[in-house]
């Protein structure tokens, strides 16, 4: 019996942390791939994307910094920019396929600007 | 119940058996659903999911739609920039529940293109059927084809508000940042000035979702 309601107790409380546990909330990422038409295969940190239909694509981030990623030779992840992710705010990506290697084109930038070091702001 | 068995139940503080019977009564109809959801699988139809969240995201659209006619007329009269900008912050944060749902991994975006994906299917399977009657198999290749194309519909209309609410919080958040930089160089008049040409764009947004409200047509009903 005292087991049990040591059990119950350690249950409980973990229920409690959990529902303690910070929420920063989310915010909204927009992807543009030019041309339109272009297939990539894109990652989110190591998610991967569904294909973008129409040339754009919508997603709902955690709050914080994210890494977009692109498949690579040798079956690596080549990163394109980092994307800062806002509480309730959309930051823009433009994905150009139309040089190679493809390229990551922010709507609004942060300070450093140099090549996988972009970090695109909302 | 034995003596020592009891001793320890009695020692457990009231607020741990507060925390279980909430605990249980929350728990319980989740049960109860899970269970009956167990028992008639089949008989839910595909875009039942769709439906739903479409249905209570377009429930979303009219309460969002009075918010941002009540916001605009708090934004007209205000002559604090603080305040304008408190007000575009919670309007920030409607606009962004209502992009999460349709966002293309938002609940509502990703049931559609598995009810699409579902009817698809079902459209295949019933045309290589063989059981039925050519005529009940037609009916239920016209019934299909229908919810399909009512799919369709709706995911395309969902795709017109995605672009409708990422436009308005682009234009929510440029202009409070715009806003924070008046602020910044003490151009207080300037600052509300801009607000108060925000408020055509609000109102404007609340034309939009009731006209969205009435476009988005939920598939089967």
């Amino acid at each position: 019996m005292r087991a049990r309601v040591g059990g119950l107790a350690s249950t409980l409380l973990a229920f409690g942390l959990c529902s303690c546990s910070p929420d920063n909330g989310s915010g909204y990422i927009e992807i543009k791939s030019t041309p339109p038409s272009a297939a990539v295969t894109l990652y989110l940190d190591s998610v991967r994307l569904d294909p973008i239909k129409n040339g754009t694509a919508l997603l709902r981030q955690k709050v914080g910094v994210s890494k977009l990623q692109i498949d690579a030779d040798g079956g690596n992840l080549a990163v394109l920019c980092s994307i800062d992710v806002k509480k309730n705010r959309i930051t823009s990506v433009t994905i150009s396929t139309l040089s190679r290697p493809a390229r990551c084109l922010c709507g609004r930038l942060s300070g450093t600007d140099a090549a996988g070091n972009r970090t695109c702001i909302g | 119940m034995s003596r020592s068995a009891c001793n320890v139940l009695m020692r457990i503080p009231l607020g741990l058996w507060t925390a279980l019977l909430v605990l249980m009564l929350a728990t319980a109809p989740g049960l109860a659903r899970a269970q009956a959801d167990k028992s008639a699988p089949e008989l839910r139809t595909a875009d039942d999911d769709f439906s739903r969240q479409l249905s209570e995201l377009k429930r979303t659209f009219a309460d969002l739609s009075k918010k941002f006619e009540d916001s605009a007329q708090t934004i007209e009269h205000l002559n604090s920039a603080e305040g304008a900008r408190k007000e575009i912050e919670e309007l920030r944060e409607h606009v962004g529940k209502l992009l999460g749902a349709v966002a293309d991994n938002g609940a509502v975006g990703g049931l559609g293109s598995k009810a699409l994906r579902r009817a698809d299917e079902k459209l295949k399977s019933l045309e290589q059927e063989t059981r039925y009657k050519q005529e009940d198999k037609q009916f239920l290749i016209d019934r299909w084809r229908e919810l399909k194309g009512a799919t369709e519909g709706a995911i395309k209309e969902l795709e017109g508000a995605r672009k409708e609410f990422s436009d308005l919080l682009r234009k929510l958040q440029t202009n409070e940042d715009f806003i924070d930089e008046l602020l910044q160089i003490r151009e207080h008049q300037r600052a509300i000035d801009v607000i108060h040409t925000l408020t055509g764009g609000i109102r404007d947004a609340s034309e939009k979702l009731k006209n969205l409200l009435g476009a988005i047509k939920t598939p089967g009903a």
